[in-house]
């Protein structure tokens, strides 16, 4: 039986995870579109972020577009798969068996 | 460690997710091609349409249409860069360099001299070459629309040459308009 994963079950980090994860392997997202589009700000973003970066599930990659810094964020393989089981982990608690 | 969790947490987890991936998938689609599409079909309306009203004369204006147009893209893709970016849009404008160097060198090496029509088809499949290519290594989309409309070159072409350029106006530039909704709005 899946399990789940105790760093994406906290409700702003399972949100974030399954915004990253609706991109593509390829695609990455700005830090400040994210926000806006999870409707948060820019410290509990920053915050959450770290933890799923210590954990290894999200690659964030810092660069300079216009001479103005970027922050870009994609998910890692292991924080796609870390996702898939921890969605499979809340499905199977709804319907067990 | 982890509190128990009920059915009810878990059924409020799942739709947090979807509310999230729902919100993410709706900004992905606003960042896929339908803009270029949308500004390369109306050219490609507005082009073979000035040549049905005015003559072939109207082609002189061609040039400076299709340099806003690359203005255009060129914009609405650098504003999309800032948000979402992906690391397939090199392989996706490479390849564009490649076709439309190799397209410009073969009349020459053929020594052809068409006709303005033939041009304006040649020059349209030459395009739809690379939406081809760029499809099979990226979008699907871009595969069918390319395969479609090349088909509907060559039968405005060879078949209705006499309304050729009303029928690209309307299958050609149509085509890249209606696929640029259908993108928007239904794709993945």
């Amino acid at each position: 039986m899946p399990e789940l994963d105790v760093i994406i079950h906290q409700p702003v980090r399972l949100r974030i995870m399954a915004a990253l994860t609706s991109l593509g392997p390829r695609e990455q997202v700005d830090f400040g579109y994210l926000r806006e589009k999870l409707g948060l700000t820019d410290g509990n973003l920053g915050s959450h972020l770290r933890a799923l970066e210590d954990a290894g599930y999200v690659v964030v990659e810092k660069t300079f577009v216009e001479r103005r810094p970027k922050t870009f964020l994609t998910v890692s393989p292991a924080g796609r798969k870390a996702f898939g089981t921890h969605v499979a982990a809340l499905q199977a608690i709804i319907k067990p068996g | 460690m982890l509190p128990q969790i009920t059915p009810a947490d878990a059924a409020a987890a799942l739709a947090e997710v979807e509310t999230a991936r729902t919100a993410m998938r709706r900004a992905v689609r606003a960042h896929r091609g339908h803009y270029h599409l949308w500004i390369w079909g109306g050219i490609w309306i507005v082009m073979p349409l000035s040549v049905t009203l005015w003559g072939e004369e109207a082609a002189r204006f061609f040039g400076w249409i299709c340099a806003a147009g690359w203005v255009a893209s060129m914009i609405v893709g650098a504003t999309q860069c800032r948000q979402i970016r992906s690391s397939d849009a090199g392989r996706f404008s490479a390849p564009l360099v490649v076709v439309l160097a190799f397209g410009a060198i073969y009349p020459f090496v053929l020594r052809a001299q068409p006709d303005f029509r033939h041009l304006y088809a040649y020059i349209g499949l030459v395009f739809m070459q690379w939406y081809v290519i760029a499809g099979l290594w990226m979008d699907s989309y871009l595969l069918w629309l390319g395969l479609a409309v090349t088909v509907l070159i060559l039968v405005g072409l060879f078949v209705f040459p006499g309304i050729f350029w009303l029928w690209m106006a309307v299958f050609g530039g149509g085509s890249l308009v209606l696929t640029g909704f259908y993108v928007r709005h239904f794709w993945r």
